[in-house]
């Protein structure tokens, strides 16, 4: 039997209780469905981080869990407003199919435009472009990387094709037809009209944007490169005519069934025809020279130097090594002067013709013996080279060309193959490490495993807004603003936080080693100290480790390339983001939920309002079980008593706060009611003195009063379900409190909100800073704040309700005050120095 | 540091298998890993190891006949159940057939780690 249901079982049988005794309960029930699926994203966040060892049967019952939770929060949304809400329902469904599809096939197929150009792609989008496109959008959007113009033809393109083709690529096992007959269907087929139209347009936006003289048509295949190296496996055709694209697409697409690859995957252990190509159309450059960087030189990872290939025209030379071709090796420090160089005398040069095709032409006599890049180049390729492997945090392998003028091009970017040797075992590392100082070591908790190394930089409220770029940061708390500079830190380490908060979350999505709940990094590690963060082994050592971060480069692949992990990213790719940010705008509708996430705050959002307004609260007005409170302040509200909630009153209409027995009011009560805690005098706020002009701003910085008949408790001796309508903001509390903690929880949302809303987000901020630092969890968008925590102790209960108690006083005046991004941190502060003093040597939080 | 222990790692998920290779390895372990639990057991004919860390559900011998296989003719060694499927039953048999411990799926791999230490220790002291 459900908790509300032994309470509510208490109930006399002629209350007007019906009703809320149905909403209230599915209202819980949509909370825990809301709850469940918010933990379960947390957690598979978390498993992206490394730390943990999970199988294809953690995904199946991660989605068979959400889906179970889902659908109670639809049902129970049903309930709630009477209304049958099928379109969401069928977003559930068509989710969770596809979800099940992709673990079932272990083929992933997110549904996609057809056709993507390259100015929209990035890293996180490998499933739909393949793994050589999403790395090429994501070094020219987000570094600015010199990539010629382009678009992709997206795997889901490419499984209507071959559908239409007759061919059904999740087939695994023994093709029916021999891979000649597969690729002949392929060569042979129409390509879908739409999809002939989108290429054509693709190519016309090429020819718009610079014109094209020929392209590079290239394959990018799910998994290439990555966990298995199919480099150089599939098809690559360069010197494209635009007439010619299409043909050169099915070509490429047909390399899916080639003899060697099919035999390379069976090696591999994997189905050997099954799988989907993306494929690539790129801007041919007119090169005058081109080759192949590597970061490291594999075969001797210790030394410290980039390896350049080059030859004239084009890289194919390079790439195929059918010719002799310079080769320099140049230091990775800067100014990465010239170390070692071999010139090769070149006898021809690749270049792509005019009407398409490549052409192999002589190189004059003169210039057969001369370098094909200057030394100014290469130490351009090596500095672009190295940025590429700080930012991928992998060694890596480039493929670059410089035009006629001399400008560099990257057009291709892959994890360096290292060749397997004898592991570097623990010992040597620890042994290598061992010499280093260390600074701290297993305090914490790993949130993103990896190496990272730096100088120490402290991000608190004073440091300038943007760290050095590699910086490692070194933080309190998790705040948004260290979240908004993780992108160029190389490692970043928090005294308080969990490896399931928002900032390890992003930590993950960007790959930055992390490590949080340190308690006093800030303390230990100093301001521009060089470390070493080894994410790893949990470990923080003063100086450069070269051993370490050189492993780390070097490791053959990664956990996040294996499949399990891009399963999982693509899942919660379909799952957490979150796009319905504003209730209040027009788009906030069932029709624009496209991830669980959108559905479940939707669906929250109408059971709220429903909650709020919904006609069934007023019906009960009068009745045996209905008082009205009796406050100094001006709050006007009425108690529902479910059972046991309120000792016998003299007045069959009216309580006082005596006569309160539940236990969660009786606390909020007490916060409440304390000093202070409501009559706030705003000139309070401002620590400069200059709010005093806002306090004279006239009617909006008057405490705002609460409406009559807007305010409504509904309690039992341990239950309490509050609903606040205070000026304009909307506050629910939805809390249990008794001596077996296991049941225990309160639940915090507020929102709305009468000012602009820069400083109703502000609010925001102020409200789940608060609430973090009383250990509960916290999201929103926007001016919502969701605050939750459970299975804390009684005594922990009633410390945080009679805080609440305070914060409801505190924050009806806030986002008026809150004129300035400064006012945040002084108003937490101002906050919890007044529970503090309110509380000192009383409770457990005294102590904060 | 010399090697910290020999240990057998079995589990029908390749991934189960390379991650904690990667790691044990990392932490000065002897590995060989196996994703067919027949074959496993060939191996254990052969020679000992001081840890097994086994999956639960697979084709062919489950964990639970592994466990009972080392019990059975491999002196000392210890054997660690990994599994996703954890119900009391089994959890039950396991802890009668002298399971060292039973770690349900996901874990933390420092977590596994630590264990099989332990259970290193214990396995090399009833060797002696």
């Amino acid at each position: 039997m459900s908790l509300l249901t032994r309470i509510l079982r208490r109930l006399t049988p002629h209350d007007h209780s019906a009703v809320i005794r149905e909403r209230l309960e599915s209202f819980k029930a949509l909370l825990r469905g809301n709850n469940r699926i918010l933990e379960l994203m947390a957690e598979a966040g978390e498993m992206l981080g490394g730390e943990y060892v999970f199988d294809t049967q953690y995904l199946r019952s991660l989605a068979a869990d959400l889906e179970k939770a889902m659908h109670e929060v639809v049902y129970n949304l049903q309930i709630i407003t009477g209304e049958h809400h099928a379109e969401l329902l069928n977003k559930v469904q068509t989710i969770a199919a596809e979800i099940r599809a992709a673990i079932d096939s272990r083929l992933v197929v997110p549904k996609a435009d057809l056709v993507i150009p390259l100015d929209r792609v990035n890293l996180d989008m490998a499933e739909v472009v393949g793994d050589k496109m999403a790395r090429l959008g994501e070094v020219r959007e987000r570094l600015g990387c010199r990539v010629p113009d382009g678009f992709v033809v997206s795997a889901y393109a490419c499984r209507q094709f071959l559908e239409s083709a007759g061919i059904d690529p999740t087939t695994a096992e023994n093709p029916p037809e021999t891979l000649r007959e597969l690729r002949r269907r392929v060569e042979n087929a129409e390509l879908p009209k739409e999809l002939t139209r989108e290429i054509r347009k693709g190519l016309k936006e090429l020819e718009r944007k610079g014109g094209i003289s020929t392209l590079a048509v290239r394959s990018s295949a799910l998994g290439e490169d990555g966990q298995t190296s199919f480099a150089g496996l599939y098809e690559t055709v360069l010197g494209v005519a635009p007439e010619d694209a299409l043909a050169a697409y099915k070509q490429v697409v047909a390399s899916l069934y080639s003899d060697h690859v099919v035999v390379y995957r069976r090696r591999c252990g994997l189905p050997p025809t099954q799988g989907l190509m993306p494929v690539g159309f790129l801007k041919m450059i007119p090169a005058h020279a081109g080759g192949v960087a590597y970061s490291l030189d594999p075969a001797r990872p210790e030394s410290d130097i980039v390896l350049v290939s080059a030859s004239r025209g084009l890289g194919k030379t390079v790439v195929e090594g059918t010719a002799p071709v310079d080769t320099f090796e140049l230091s990775r420090q800067p100014p990465y002067s010239v170390v070692e160089r071999r010139i090769a005398d070149k006898e021809t040069a690749y270049t792509s013709g005019p009407q398409g095709g490549l052409r192999q032409t002589p190189i004059p006599h003169s210039e057969r013996r001369s370098p094909a890049i200057t030394d100014q180049q290469l130490a351009e390729v090596a500095a672009a080279t190295l940025m590429i492997e700080r930012y991928m945090k992998r060694a890596q392998d480039i493929e670059w060309a410089l035009d006629r003028e001399g400008r560099l091009h990257i057009v291709q970017v892959r994890p360096l193959a290292i060749p397997e040797s004898e592991p570097p075992g623990g010992r040597m590392l620890r042994e290598a490490a061992s010499r280093y100082p260390v600074l701290l070591a297993g305090q914490g908790v790993v949130a993103c495993r990896g190496i990272g190394y730096g100088r120490v930089h402290v991000v608190d409220d004073r440091s300038p807004a943007d760290p050095p770029p590699q910086a490692v940061l070194v933080a309190r708390t998790p705040t948004p603003r260290l979240a908004a500079s993780l992108a160029e830190a190389s490692a970043v380490i928090t005294d308080i936080g969990t490896a399931t908060g928002h900032l390890a979350a992003i930590a993950r999505e960007m790959r930055v080693p992390a490590i949080v709940d340190v308690g006093d990094a800030t303390r230990l590690l100093e301001e521009g100290q060089e470390v070493t963060v080894d994410a790893e082994e949990n470990v923080v050592y003063r100086g450069k480790v070269d051993e370490l971060l050189r492993f780390h480069l070097t490791q053959r692949f990664s956990f996040e390339e294996r499949l399990e992990y891009r399963l999982l990213r693509s899942l919660l790719h379909r799952i957490a983001p979150l796009h319905l940010v504003e209730p209040e705008s027009p788009a906030f509708t069932a029709t624009n939920c496209s991830t669980y996430h959108d559905i479940i705050r939707f669906a929250h959002e109408v059971a709220v309002r429903e909650l709020i307004t919904g006609s069934w609260l007023r019906a009960p007005r009068t009745g045996s079980a209905i008082r009205r409170l009796l406050l100094d302040i001006p709050i006007d509200l009425v108690l529902i008593d479910l059972g046991d909630g309120l000792w016998e009153t003299q007045d069959p209409r009216k309580a006082q706060v005596e006569n309160v027995r539940c236990a969660p009011l009786r606390a909020l009560l007490e916060g409440l009611l304390s000093e202070g805690a409501w009559a706030t005098d705003p000139a309070d706020m401002d620590p400069n003195g200059f709010m005093a002009s806002a306090t004279r701003g006239g009617a909006l910085t008057r405490p705002l009063a609460a409406r009559p008949e807007q305010n409504l408790a509904i309690l039992s001796l341990e239950y309490l379900h509050l609903n606040l309508k205070l000026g304009y903001h909307f506050n629910i509390i939805d809390c249990y409190l008794a001596d077996e903690r296991n049941h225990n929880y309160i639940y915090f949302r507020f929102a709305g909100g009468v000012t602009e809303i820069t400083r109703r987000s502000r609010r925001a901020v102020v409200l789940r800073k608060i609430l973090e630092s009383f250990d509960f969890i916290t999201e929103g968008t926007g001016d919502l704040v969701i605050g939750r925590i459970k299975k804390i102790s009684r005594n922990e209960m009633v410390d945080r309700l009679r805080m609440i108690g305070r914060l409801i006083g505190f924050t009806r005046q806030l986002d008026i005050l809150l004129r300035d991004d400064a006012l945040v941190e002084h108003s937490v502060k101002r906050f919890l120095k007044q529970v503090y003093d309110e509380t000192a040597g009383k409770s457990a939080w005294g102590k904060r | 540091m010399s090697n910290q222990g020999d240990v057998l790692v079995l589990d029908d998920e390749p991934i189960v298998c390379e991650r904690l290779t990667e790691h044990l390895q990392k932490n000065d372990f002897s590995v060989e890993a196996f994703t067919e639990s027949s074959k496993a057991i060939e191996r254990l004919a052969e020679r000992t190891f001081d840890v097994v860390v086994t999956d639960l559900k697979m084709k062919g011998p489950t964990g639970l006949e592994i466990l009972h296989y080392v019990r059975d003719h491999a002196l000392g060694t210890q054997v660690i159940i990994i599994t996703g499927y954890a119900s009391i039953d089994s959890m039950r048999e396991a802890e009668y057939g002298g399971v060292f411990e039973f770690v349900p799926k996901p874990f933390r791999m420092e977590r596994l780690t630590s264990l099989v230490k332990k259970a290193t220790r214990k396995a090399r002291k009833e060797k002696r």
